[in-house]
């Protein structure tokens, strides 16, 4: 299994009891989700290694309590501490409506209700509070904030966003070229 | 230490006259400002401000629980892409 062909769960970020259980800290708005999964991949020295899991618990709000299968003492789970967790991305439950997935929207089009086709979008910045768009026009980053406001339809058919961005925003990173 | 009330919230004059421009105006025209220091009243409420962070304008559309922030906040200098050694830590 590749790391293309999955997305990012969460990572162990710590050992629980001396039975070589372990928790992890997941990337999710819904943990319940993924509380009674059967295996996982652990990314170890860059590969992805199949886990199979014993038992499972949601542990306070965000962490997972996980048991696997061969996991038996703290040295062992002292090898997988700080592994990323992955899992294949059909297990992703389908988002309907104007609800996306950051990693599908790579590639996607945007116009915009008064500029026109505005570029395409090759990633999503979400290490501020508001995650932005940043499209790609002719080697010009643009940033547009992902928020509903802005977002007036999202066709996946077609890889088309269709935003209504304020007066200027576009224009913003335009005019320093 | 916190700011005197007295003084109320800071925020730039030139900002705070273009926020008060579009809002007697109902624009929603998107505002450039350097000032990263100038905390978000409720004014700002839905005005898009474009936060210059050292390198470009980082846009920031004002919702309700931003008030009391400051802009900077929303707009950071630094990107972290992992540690330098991370990638090739377990081929070693």
């Amino acid at each position: 299994m590749k790391k293309e062909d999955c997305f990012y769960l969460g990572k162990i970020v710590k050992k629980y009891s001396f039975k070589g259980e372990v928790l992890a800290k997941l990337d999710t708005d819904e943990p319940e989700l993924y509380e009674n999964l059967d295996a996982i991949f652990v990314s170890l020295r860059g590969n992805l290694v199949p886990f199979f899991i014993e038992s499972s618990q949601l542990h306070k709000s965000e962490l997972l309590r996980i048991k696997f299968e061969d996991v038996e003492t703290e040295a062992d789970a002292d090898s997988i501490l700080k592994s990323e967790l992955y899992l294949p991305l059909e297990f992703l439950p389908k988002l309907e409506g104007n609800k996306f997935y950051f990693h599908e929207i790579i590639g996607f089009k945007v116009i915009d209700e008064h500029f026109g086709e505005v570029g395409t979008i090759k990633g999503v910045n979400d290490s501020t509070a508001q995650a932005l768009f940043e499209i790609d026009r002719d080697g010009v980053e643009i940033l547009i904030p992902m928020n509903d406001e802005f977002i007036d339809k999202v066709d996946k058919p077609n890889k088309t966003i269709f935003v209504k961005t304020p007066e200027g925003l576009i224009d913003l990173y335009l005019e320093d070229e | 230490m916190a700011r005197s009330l007295k003084k109320g919230p800071y925020v730039h004059y030139k900002l705070e006259r273009k926020v008060a421009a579009n809002v007697e105006a109902n624009k929603k025209t998107v505002i450039k400002t350097w000032s990263r220091a100038s905390m978000i009243t409720p004014d700002f409420v839905g005005q898009t401000i474009a936060v210059h962070n050292g390198r470009q304008f980082v846009p920031v559309y004002v919702t309700e629980n931003m008030v009391g922030h400051k802009l900077g906040e929303f707009s950071p200098t630094r990107s972290f892409r992992g540690h330098a050694g991370a990638k090739n830590k377990g081929k070693k």
